[in-house]
């Protein structure tokens, strides 16, 4: 197989705002389109490595759980059809209104979070996140009048794109140092972010300086929103900060080259439910407690 | 022509009920508590079922939600009108699928495996005629009814596992719920009550006087006495105006107090609500004081104020707080206890997600 063709990058250069998980499950789509396999058993093969081709590449929570979702998605519909053509057939024609359905996703999510967002609002975020922009998208249409408090997120510095973002918008944002959380949280009405992957638990992982903005605001009884679509929930339930896989905690790259991992950052971190009020996903408003329910009934 | 007087009767009650309403938000109205509220609204989705024109699903939802919108805007602090609403439309949701010999019970809701397996974008209009459905939703909704007659009862049988002997519970203004709740107790156990009265109206009094009536020994104290008094409590019990999809509370006014003091003791709150009182809202923060059905007019309590300074001075008195879910310890309602955790899951049961938005 020739993965060099439909690598995620390529799919993402064609359009920058697709959610890396969308990417990945597209991917896998034209994998699955170009198969030439005769049983499904050959099929799941096939697309399992190609799955860690792509993890491979991006090891980001994301991918991995898109990867998880797709071979899912393969093996319910595998049960209902037994041939193999027809199978694949369904699948294709399933697997392109799946896309369909999630790239609606981040649209359902803005159009339920933006109402939280009230006149006169102090926002605080966190690195970059296309979701929580296209909330503040929303909102700044609707003509409410907000000003947005964005930490600058090293290593890479993301916090700056989501500043020059909002900047277009209109938007007063100011930058802050990751180091500055805790003392401008008590100058803001809420803290909304994204998530890079949202566990069985109810709590997320997100970019390395989430769980302190949560255990600040948390002790300034400030509400913690998070914004995710559906697809990135996964099914891991860490405990804690060391549970949480290597793989997710360091760049592919890092992994492969680097001689021991205790001289890397991590560029992720764990934030337990116990600091997020709310979950605004494409499945609607939902309380920590509720998002082990939808994994339930979608893997068991 | 028949029709047409049957249509004008039908508006009349809706009318008359819209007025009910309207003067049941200043507590004079014969509409006095919740459980009357929403016996009296699913009644009125019955007799509109049954006499309004409709051939199909569709047209008896939009009906239903026309009117719903109107009762809920003619008085949107009692929340149970939306409620029952609601619980109608999924009913009426349901029967048609029944009609229709689909067995799609689980997948009313959006869920990942949804997501994942659904052939089509399938939109459900509901156009379909079925002979029967006019006679199963009629029978559905009388089924509610019993079922809200049922609900103090319920509530009250469960009253001896929670409240044991020489026990001190305290409550905080009137809430029928847990006066029969109490008094159902009181039957077999003696304990003591401790009622906050609940200022400016305080109900509390009246709640004090019903419960001594029924032989319980009952204290009444001010609010600021709250937190002196509850080392000494064992539980704390109280009614709410609604139960919001959080799992939160918006409840009488003094009632989030109460709970600070309850969880700095470490002293269990327990909410006895019917499930009709459950609500899709989620609340939006912070609560502004300047929503118009949240205040009531207190210049007759304020007499004593001299009325120059009167005219100088600003009153806030909002009616509801809201208790967020961290601090409460259980609900306990018609169908059984729950966690506040667990609230999501019996909102998913009772409504359909495109039914939040009336």
């Amino acid at each position: 197989f020739d993965n060099k063709l439909f690598h995620p990058s390529t799919q993402m250069g064609k359009d920058p705002d697709m959610a890396s998980a969308v990417a990945a499950i597209r991917t896998l789509l034209e994998f699955l389109k170009r198969d030439q396999g005769e049983t499904l058993f050959g099929l799941r093969e096939s697309l399992t490595s190609a799955t860690d081709c792509l993890t491979g590449v991006d090891s980001s929570v994301a991918v991995s759980s898109a990867g998880e979702l797709f071979l899912r998605f393969i093996s319910l519909t595998s049960l209902e059809h037994q041939d193999l053509s027809q199978c694949k057939k369904v699948m294709e024609e399933r697997g392109e209104l799946f896309l369909q359905k999630i790239s609606m996703s981040r649209a359902k999510v803005a159009k339920l979070c933006h109402t939280f967002i009230k006149d006169g609002a102090k926002i605080l975020t966190h690195s970059y996140s296309r979701v929580v922009l296209r909330v503040l998208e929303k909102a700044a249409a609707e003509k409410k009048r907000f000003s947005v408090y964005v930490t600058e997120s090293q290593p890479d510095a993301a916090g700056e794109q989501m500043a020059a973002a909002l900047r277009k918008l209109d938007v007063p944002v100011t930058v802050v140092l990751d180091a500055a959380v805790g003392a401008v949280v008590e100058k803001v009405d809420l803290v909304i972010v994204g998530a890079e992957g949202v566990v069985e638990s109810g709590g997320i992982i997100n970019k390395i300086g989430t769980y302190q903005m949560a255990v600040c605001s948390k002790a300034h009884n400030k509400l913690f929103y998070v914004v995710a679509e559906s697809f990135k929930f996964v099914r891991l339930y860490p405990l804690n900060q060391q549970d949480v896989p290597d793989k997710f905690k360091y760049k592919a790259d890092t992994l492969r080259s680097s001689q021991s991992l205790s001289e890397e950052h991590p560029v992720i971190d764990y934030t337990p439910p116990s600091l997020i009020t709310l979950l605004f996903t494409d499945l609607g408003v939902l309380t920590p407690s509720a998002v082990s329910d939808e994994l339930i009934k979608l893997y068991l | 022509m028949p029709g047409a007087d049957k249509n004008t009767d039908l508006s009349e009650r809706i009318e008359a009920f819209l007025a009910d309403l309207k003067r049941g938000g200043t507590g004079a109205g014969p509409l006095r508590g919740s459980a009357e509220t929403a016996r009296e609204t699913t009644a009125l989705l019955r007799r509109i079922t049954a006499q309004a024109r409709w051939s199909s699903a569709g047209d008896l939802m939009e009906i239903i939600r026309k009117e719903g919108r109107r009762m809920t805007a003619a008085q949107p602090s009692e929340t149970t009108v939306g409620n029952m609403v609601r619980r109608v439309l999924k009913i009426i949701r349901e029967e048609y699928a029944r009609s229709r010999g689909s067995s799609e019970e689980t997948d009313q809701q959006e869920s990942l495996h949804k997501l994942l397996t659904s052939g089509g974008l399938s939109e459900e209009n509901f156009r379909q005629h079925f002979p029967t459905l006019k006679a199963n939703v009629i029978e559905a909704i009388n089924e509610l009814l019993t079922e809200l007659e049922g609900t103090t009862y319920n509530i009250a049988m469960q009253a001896l596992e929670h409240i044991h002997s020489n026990e001190v519970i305290m409550t905080i203004g009137r809430s029928r719920t847990v006066e029969d709740f109490l008094k159902d107790a009181a039957r077999k156990r003696k304990f003591h009550v401790i009622v906050a009265e609940c200022a400016p109206f305080c109900q509390g009094h009246k709640m004090a006087t019903s419960l001594s009536q029924a032989e319980i020994e009952t204290t009444v104290i001010p609010d600021a006495a709250i937190f002196a008094v509850m080392s000494r409590v064992n539980k704390v019990i109280i009614g709410t105006q609604t139960v919001l999809a959080n799992g939160g509370l918006r409840a009488v006014n003094g009632t989030h107090t109460l709970a600070l003091a309850a969880k700095h003791h470490s002293t269990p709150l327990i909410v006895c609500a019917p499930m009709f009182k459950l609500s899709p809202q989620v609340p939006y923060f912070p609560f502004s004081p300047s929503h118009s059905y949240e205040q009531r007019s207190v210049t007759h309590s304020l007499w004593w104020v001299r009325r120059e300074i009167l005219s100088k001075v600003n009153v806030y008195c909002p009616v509801f707080d809201y208790v967020p879910p961290e601090l409460i310890t259980l609900f306990i309602s018609n169908i059984g206890g729950n966690a506040p955790s667990y609230i999501y899951r019996l909102m998913s049961e009772l409504y359909h997600p495109e039914d939040h938005e009336l």
